[in-house]
């Protein structure tokens, strides 16, 4: 379990962290969520003791990490900044970390293999490509077999299939009962592997809620119809219920029934689709929503 | 404090494993032994000659103490990189990850640096000796000369000192160009020059590589004040860097 309690970090008149709390439980993948620039990679190197807080605190099971016995068994971290050096090869590179922590000599093989690089073990890491690093630095957090994992953006780099094998990995790591602390920019990332959001903008927190509720009440979902009858179609979309506007090219943008409903709709009026398509609006959609009503932002303002 | 212990053994394991430090540890021995094979056969042939050119106070003895002062140009780049590749490469955060306590990885960093100087020093001071010896053939002396045992001794506490040195310069500039731009230069020519002039023989003396190249005159009367003199700065260096890396806030 982590515990976030009052953190604020400022850099000269900017408030780039201003005063976080919230909390990452056992058992759950907890999102933290923010556009670009938010304060996150900054909250979490502050949970990790690179950066100092201005005020607040940082708890990881009860402690701060500069108290972990050996921080590496206990916290599995990924931050974008923390590069290993290109001249090492993989396998000595993970191989020092163990070293560091009294971690056993077979963990190197055996998370190497977990991340699918046991084949460039020996290659230097200055040669991998993104991908592959990423791959290196979840290896790293993996090493010590961590309770807690604090990764940031652990997609980043990474090609869908890739993407969709840290999904498991991180939904397995959290039913095995370990604290998952995950940041994300991409709610659409988020949305399918967390069970938790803490979300931040412009370093305050702007919701802590689960992941479902989050999406129910601030998610912009959407339908888009094509049809060469959107006139009668919009009419019957109207009688269910559902709000609708009508796009410059003609297709009809629907909230309030799904798309199996439309569909069934239109089916029943005989009226041919040419297209239809679920969206979901951007996590920037998001938060212009959200600060655009002060209400709103206050009702998730779980301080 | 045990964890110190597993600290040193990461840090022993990245000097060897980043290619930089390893490779300039190499050259530090390669160097000192074929300079000191040069050194040995052009003294061998300037005293078969009767070349006038040869110093002066030349003696068989301190010609195989020579290859490693010009060695020691490897190590003072071994010492800057073993701090300023972490730094610029995002590996100290790796590191600090690894070891939080900055004093411990600090510490660790040092015993390292020093470990692995030391450990090649030794070798590397007896055989550059040796290969002198063996290049002026008839004009050789032996191992066990009056004050050489002792002087080998001093210049492997000479090359440790001077690494730790730039380890504590390297971690006070944080990079590898200032403290190489300061150290190479400091080294091979403001010691020197300062020496040559005359005007601040005596200042120049209290300079660390001049004080510390003391301990490696055969039958010096000096070695230990320069030991003394080059050990207080190797020891303000080192905390200043301290003050450095604790201050590092990224």
């Amino acid at each position: 379990m982590i515990d976030v309690q009052n953190l604020t970090k400022r850099y000269g008149q900017a408030t780039v962290v201003d005063d976080l709390t919230f909390t990452a439980r056992a058992g759950t993948v907890t999102g933290f969520l923010g556009p670009n620039g938010a304060g996150k990679s900054t909250t979490m190197r502050m949970m990790l003791a690179l950066t100092r807080p201005d005020a607040g605190r940082v708890r990881i099971h009860g402690r701060t990490y500069r108290e972990l016995k050996y921080p590496l068994t206990q916290v599995g971290a990924l931050l974008e900044t923390a590069a290993p050096h290109p001249s090492l090869r993989a396998e000595d590179h993970l191989s020092w970390l163990a070293r560091s922590n009294a971690i056993p000599r077979r963990r190197v093989e055996a998370v190497l293999e977990t991340v699918g690089l046991a084949g460039a073990a020996r290659q230097r890491i200055g040669t991998f490509s993104l991908g592959m690093g990423q791959r290196l630095g979840l290896a790293a957090a993996l090493l010590g077999d961590p309770p807690v994992l604090v990764l940031d953006e652990p997609g980043n780099g990474l090609d869908p299939e890739g993407m969709r094998w840290v999904r498991e990995l991180l939904r397995g790591m959290a039913a095995e009962g370990r604290t998952v602390f995950v940041s994300s920019h991409l709610l659409s990332e988020m949305s399918v592997v967390a069970d938790h959001l803490v979300v931040i903008r412009e370093g305050r927190l702007l919701a802590d809620t689960g992941t479902g509720d989050f999406i129910r009440r601030h998610g912009r979902t959407y339908v888009r119809v094509r049809t060469p009858e959107p006139g009668l179609l919009a009419h019957e979309l109207e009688q269910k219920g559902a709000s609708l506007t009508m796009a410059a090219d003609g297709s009809l943008k629907v909230t309030g029934l799904p798309a199996g409903d439309i569909s069934r709709l239109a089916a029943v009026h005989a009226v041919p689709l040419e297209e239809l398509s679920v969206h979901t609006g951007s996590l920037e959609d998001i938060f212009l929503g959200l600060v655009g009503t002060e209400g709103v932002r206050e009702g998730n303002n779980h301080v | 404090m045990s964890e110190i212990v597993p600290a040193l053994r990461a840090e022993l394991a990245k000097i060897r494993g980043v290619r930089s430090t390893s490779v300039t540890l190499a050259l530090f021995a390669a160097f000192s032994i074929l300079l000191a094979a040069l050194g040995g056969w052009s003294a061998r042939t300037a005293i078969d000659s009767h070349n006038p050119r040869l110093r002066a106070d030349f003696t068989a003895a301190q010609a195989g103490l020579d290859g490693i002062l010009y060695g020691q140009l490897a190590l003072i780049v071994f010492g800057v990189l073993v701090v300023s590749s972490e730094y610029g490469s995002g590996m100290m955060r790796v590191s600090l990850l690894a070891v939080p306590l900055r004093g411990r990885l600090y510490t660790a960093k040092m015993l390292a640096a020093g470990v692995m100087t030391a450990g090649v020093a030794i070798p590397v001071t007896v055989v550059s000796y040796l290969v002198t010896q063996t290049a002026l053939g008839p004009h050789g002396t032996g191992i066990g000369a009056e004050g050489v045992p002792r002087a080998l001794a001093g210049a492997v506490v000479y090359l440790t000192l001077m690494c730790l040195f730039a380890v504590g310069t390297a971690s006070i500039a944080r990079n590898a160009v200032i403290p190489l731009a300061v150290l190479l230069p400091m080294v091979f020519i403001g010691s020197q020059l300062l020496s040559a002039l005359g005007l601040t023989k005596d200042l120049a003396r209290l300079l660390p590589d001049q004080a510390g190249a003391r301990m490696l005159e055969v039958g010096s009367h000096q070695a230990f004040s320069g030991f003394a003199v080059m050990l207080v700065w190797t020891a303000a260096i080192t905390a200043l860097g301290y003050l450095r890396h604790l201050r590092w806030d990224n």
